[in-house]
């Protein structure tokens, strides 16, 4: 089991988050609803993959993906940013933060399955 | 596998969640405009409603709701720019955000009654487009604080946000917080934390940080928490329920050194700026009640997924799914079903269903050049959604009635040795069991009886029931000219109506020169059923779905006529083998029978019978608001009881198999 936390303020979009990565085997989802919630999460537990939002109340997608990066046991963390900014500044400052991925919202399941497959590797074969 | 994702499954998710942004977004933008007319700058308001908007956004182009996605856009980009100016925005602006925010309520309104969703307002979107910020101060910086890491981090608005809690007094505060595993499973999580720190004061920004590995810090981490609260440290300590943590004052003022300010502009009493008590926190417990259900909702639809994508990967490999298409197609509608179910029982507040009246009061007011203060006291009650979702509106009506044509203009006021405010005050209390009651106050001029008695062309009423009898005649509803006695005759009637159907009552207490009141008396749940509506004789009956099997158009061939069919009225259909008794409906509600071309039958089932009934025309299928006959006299077999379609006529819910009983029974005796 790789262990996946899902970031994101609504509810209903780590749902559908989790709806579409359901498509690859042997993933554990866990909810984070803040930024902070996430770096709380990442500081108690181990995980393969953050799939991360970047509009979120108290700290946002790049602060926590900077403070992620500034951690040693935490810099080589596949993080997915999936955003609704859909504009190249954006995707420039979250890939300059540390971002692995790039996607914009909305998302087609299929290649955030495709991006997700890629960044946890391995035995994963229906990613499409 | 993923084709099996349908984002139309979390729609209902996606309603819930809108119905939050867009109770919050009223709230913030009421003291964003509050703000904007003292030339001040709401930067946290500013930034929530930002981000709001953005979420809805991102929801919205999930689940392909183009208009929305197109307002929230416009909007987000009208407050993006806000808080890039330290969270400052013309009176214009918030006005038009207001509209804004509303279009998209109403097309949040559109998808949750099932209608095509309405497309974006292009000329709304155009002004949205053309907003100017009013930054003309640039946000200052807080100057008066020692130097500080996490100061250091703040950002335009959070400076502002300091800056405006110091001015008001308040005091600048840090609160460290180390999370942990033994922490984390007591609950005291850094959302916990937060949540305390919000109880206390305004909280700006929280900053992670690495500390060295401790016994007070095992993971590493320290969360600090910048915040803006009243009162001393020790007190703030309490308060915060003996948060594990340090904490610390930053600002080197006094604590007691400012006053807190004064503001001379508002139209709004105390109260209103004390509804954050029912706000977003406590409005989150009670919702997720329902969020708990709509979480299993969702492990079940992906459970569905998972089994149509079997299902298909069968069929691909040539077996024969037919049987299983259809359970599985069943299966979906099930869900349907539940999630509809899961929506009705939601339950909300008082108080946030009326957490959007001060920014209307407020609009209302300006338009109509009217002080008013508005006195609201939701108390603590909930009532079923369905409920909140009728009454509303006719909620709204009062309150526009009451600034309309209820209170004075200030001059007429001061004349009339009132205030020149006008008081406008909405209670909710408990009344009789199962019952809510809403009273709707205003200190305004009362009704003139005489006037209304002459528009009606009768006598005076000679109290206030026989008044409310005579504003409830539709040829009162409408106001002929600018007529400023007219008082509320203004659509009272559609109040009326509303409340009568929800099965409440309203009553009317109004004194010249003194006031009105409108009481409703509302029941706080409602049955709702999910009906057929066919007509028969010209009159429209409602036969709830769950009996119906089939409607089929009847063929002259497959019907027979059994001797005495012509006297009881019953004769025998025939459908794929079955026999059934057949009953034109027009003959048990004892119509005339004219001829019908192209007849309809409803085939209802019970305990694994079937009947066919006759119809003229099939209508709709729509959810209608059942009103039980409860009264013993007026009680019929197969009367259900009475709802109304939509158009204020009413329909009547019928049992077409119990009214079959009492048509034969009665039969029976004739000689």
């Amino acid at each position: 089991m790789r262990n996946v936390l899902v970031v994101d303020d609504s509810r209903v979009m780590r749902e559908m988050i989790v709806a579409a990565l359901r498509g690859l085997e042997g993933l554990k989802f866990t909810h984070a609803a803040s930024g902070l919630e996430a770096i709380e999460r990442l500081s108690l537990h181990p995980f393969e993959l953050m799939v991360l939002d970047l509009n979120m109340p108290d700290i946002n997608g790049i602060e926590v993906l900077e403070f992620v990066r500034s951690q040693d046991q935490l810099r080589s963390l596949p993080v997915l940013v999936l955003t609704s900014r859909s504009d190249e500044a954006s995707r420039e400052r979250a890939i300059q933060a540390g971002a692995s991925r790039y996607m914009s919202k909305p998302f087609e399941p299929q290649s955030l399955i495709a991006s997700a497959a890629e960044l946890v590797g391995g035995e994963t074969s229906n990613g499409g | 596998m993923t084709d099996s994702f349908d984002a139309a499954d979390f729609i209902a998710g996606f309603i819930v969640e809108a119905e939050e942004h867009l109770g919050a977004g009223a709230k913030g933008l009421l003291e964003i405009a509050d703000a904007a007319e003292r030339g001040k700058a709401a930067p946290r308001q500013v930034r929530e409603l930002y981000r709001s908007l953005h979420t809805l956004k991102g929801l919205a182009a999930m689940v392909d709701v183009e208009p929305i996605v197109g307002l929230a856009h416009a909007l987000e980009s009208t407050l993006r720019d806000a808080d890039a100016a330290g969270g400052r925005l013309s009176v214009e602006g918030a006005d038009l955000v207001a509209e804004g925010l509303r279009a998209i309520e109403t097309r949040v309104g559109d998808l949750q009654q099932g209608r095509p969703v309405q497309a974006a307002p292009r000329e709304l979107l155009g002004r949205l487009a053309v907003v100017d910020v009013d930054d003309d101060e640039a946000a200052g910086k807080a100057a008066t604080l020692e130097e500080d890491e996490v100061l250091s981090r703040l950002d335009a608005a959070e400076r502002e946000m300091l800056e405006q809690g110091l001015d008001a007094g308040k005091s600048a505060l840090r609160l460290d917080f180390s999370p942990s595993d033994e922490r984390y499973n007591e609950g005291t999580t850094i959302t916990a934390i937060r949540g305390r720190v919000e109880s206390v004061g305004e909280l700006v920004k929280v900053v992670p940080r690495s500390v060295p590995r401790s016994s007070s810090a095992p993971s590493a981490l320290t969360f600090s928490l910048l915040f803006l609260a009243r009162g001393s440290l020790e007190e703030l300590r309490e308060k915060l329920g003996a948060a594990p943590g340090e904490l610390r004052v930053l600002d080197k003022r006094k604590q007691e050194e400012a006053p807190p300010e004064v503001d001379e502009a508002a139209l709004m009493v105390p109260e209103v700026a004390e509804a954050p008590a029912f706000g977003r926190g406590v409005v989150r417990v009670d919702v997720a009640r329902l969020d708990e259900a709509l979480e299993r909702l969702s492990d079940l639809v992906l459970a569905r997924f998972r089994l149509e994508a079997e299902i298909e990967a069968l069929a691909q490999r040539g077996a024969d799914v037919r049987r299983l298409k259809e359970f599985s197609s069943e299966h979906r509608r099930q869900v349907r079903a539940l999630r509809a179910a899961i929506m009705r029982a939601r339950t909300v507040k008082v108080a946030e269903m009326l957490e959007r009246l001060p920014l209307l009061v407020r609009g209302l007011a300006k338009e109509r050049r009217k002080k008013v203060v508005l006195a609201l006291e939701p108390g603590r009650e909930e009532l079923d959604k369905a409920v909140a979702e009728r009454l509303f509106p006719a909620v709204v009506h009062l309150v526009r009635n009451a600034i309309d044509h209820g209170l004075e203009s200030p001059e007429e006021r001061r004349a009339h040795n009132k205030p020149e405010e006008g008081t406008l005050s909405i209670r909710c209390s408990t009344g009789a069991r199962g019952f809510l009651e809403f009273l709707i106050e205003d200190d305004g001029r009362g009704i003139d009886k005489a006037r209304v008695a002459e528009q009606a062309g009768t006598p005076a009423p000679k109290d206030d029931d026989e008044l409310l009898r005579l504003l409830r005649r539709p040829g009162l509803s409408t106001r002929t000219t600018v007529d400023r006695t007219s008082g509320r005759g203004l659509g009272v009637d559609i109040v009326l109506r509303v409340v009568e159907d929800l099965g409440g009552e309203v009553t009317l207490a109004t004194t010249e020169g003194q006031g009105t009141t409108f009481a409703l008396k509302v029941p706080l749940s409602i049955s709702i059923i999910e009906g057929l509506v066919v007509s028969a004789a010209r009159e429209r009956y409602v036969i709830p779905s769950a009996i119906i099997d089939e409607i089929v158009e009847v063929e002259p061939a497959r019907l027979a006529h059994p001797p005495g069919a012509e006297r009881s009225g019953i004769s025998l259909y025939e459908r794929r083998g079955v026999t059934m008794p057949f009953v034109r409906l027009r003959r048990l509600v004892d119509a005339p029978i004219d001829e019908i071309s192209r007849e309809k039958a409803v085939v209802v089932r019970r305990h694994n019978e079937l009947f066919a009934f006759g119809v003229d025309r099939v209508l709709a299928q729509q959810e209608v608001v059942v009103r039980r006959l409860e009264d013993p006299l007026i009680r019929v077999a197969g009367i259900v009881g009475a709802a109304d379609l939509g158009d204020g006529r009413p329909a009547l819910v019928i049992d077409p198999i119990a009214l079959v009983g009492k048509t034969t029974s009665v039969e029976e005796k004739r000689p």
